[in-house]
């Protein structure tokens, strides 16, 4: 099993993009499918899509993100790839309606971003459980909500980065 | 900064930094109990470890692990939280990462951290800023609905604990349905019984650890 202990950079940076394009020619590019509730781990193990047992113990200072490259050496590479991630959207009626879910939203610790009018929230489980979690006012019509799936997690576009307040959604895939 | 990484054939291979794990779990349910039969499995695997404890007002769990004679007492820091436990786990966790930084300062040679959590409720989660996999636990005379009410420490955790299970019999409670029920929320996810007063459990829940982020076989 490969220990891999640091970030090498972005497949979006210039020299490494260059050599992820010749090594894809060559199909020597694997993918690590990181989900998105385990983006934050700076330790784990996992099989990368090209069935190779790796783990990961990154330094403190270091967090994957959607593109992060962990192995860039000759005739082979390794790029970090963060799974879909559901996300609740949420509507409230009026103002005092949002007021009241921001509220929950907050107390209940939800991973969360804001859209134009509506409230996202992460799904880690069941869209059940987050909306018994609101009780009265997601039972009612004092919400609207549903359920899209975006890419890439949105938890990290830069790199040392997991807030994602202000970040759009990617459209659904 | 780029680390070196030295790797060893058995039981793991340990990059240079340490791993940090967390214990949390509701108030009385056996975290520190757990810790003081841990710490000598562990240190048995030739794991060098410290541990970083959590209390309310004072150091009362620091003092017990420092008493207790199975690990040096500076390998223990304390902090204390001075509000709700999960306050310094989850949402600013600065004082438990200083505290680690601090102690893998001291011993360069330090492999894994465990930060215990103040006793607290059922929604507690540790912040992955702090650890790198966590564990929950629960115990058997807290009640056999505990694992039913789907809080958020009991599903999110890495593995969660149903400790003194010894006691079932003496609390009426039925332990194959209560770990039935904990396996059914929990999914995919490991749990595993202990009586840590006897050590029951104990070697399982240190392999799961060496094996989760020690990375051993």
């Amino acid at each position: 099993m490969r220990v891999i202990d640091h970030i090498v950079g972005s497949r979006t940076d210039a020299a490494i993009a260059a050599q992820l394009h010749h090594l894809d020619h060559h199909r020597a590019v694997d993918v690590l499918t990181v989900a998105s509730a385990d983006i934050a781990r700076r330790r784990l193990r996992a099989t990368t899509e090209g069935g190779d047992e790796v783990a990961l113990a990154l330094p403190r200072d270091q967090t994957l993100f959607d593109g992060a490259v962990l192995l860039l050496e000759p005739g082979h590479a390794l790029v970090v790839r963060v799974g879909a991630q559901d996300w609740l959207r949420l509507t409230a009626r009026d103002a005092a309606d949002a007021l009241e879910l921001g509220y929950h939203a907050g107390n209940l610790h939800w991973r969360v971003r804001f859209e134009t009018g509506s409230l996202l929230v992460a799904l880690d489980g069941p869209v059940t459980d987050y909306l018994a979690r609101l009780g009265e006012l997601a039972t009612g019509d004092r919400l609207a909500w549903e359920v899209t799936q975006g890419a890439g997690g949105g938890a990290v576009h830069g790199h040392a980065h997991h807030h994602n307040h202000h970040h759009h959604p990617e459209p659904a895939r | 900064m780029r680390l070196t990484l030295h790797s060893e054939p058995e039981p793991g291979i340990r990059p240079a930094n340490a791993a940090r794990i967390g214990i949390g779990g509701p108030v009385g349910s056996g975290k520190t109990a757990l810790i003081e039969r841990l710490i000598p499995v562990l240190a048995g695997r030739g794991i060098d470890l410290a541990v970083v404890t959590n209390d309310l007002v004072t150091k009362e769990d620091a003092e017990r692990l420092r008493r207790s004679g199975l690990i040096d007492p500076a390998r223990v820091s304390a902090v204390e939280a001075g509000a709700c436990p999960h306050t310094v786990i989850r949402e600013d966790p600065t004082l438990n990462i200083a505290a680690g930084d601090a102690l893998e300062a001291r011993f360069p040679g330090l492999e894994l951290l465990i930060f215990e959590s103040g006793g607290d409720n059922l929604a507690s989660t540790f912040s992955l800023d702090l650890v790198d996999w966590w564990i929950f636990v629960i115990d058997v005379a807290g009640g056999d609905d505990i694992p039913r009410k789907r809080g958020p420490g009991v599903l999110r955790c890495d593995l969660l604990v149903v400790n003194k299970t010894d006691l079932a019999p003496h609390v009426g409670i039925d332990l194959p349905a209560m770990l039935a029920e904990a396996r059914a929320v929990r999914g995919d996810k490991p749990v595993i019984e202990t009586n840590a007063r006897r050590g029951d459990g104990v070697e399982a829940v240190a392999d799961a650890i060496a094996r989760a982020v020690l990375f051993a076989p």
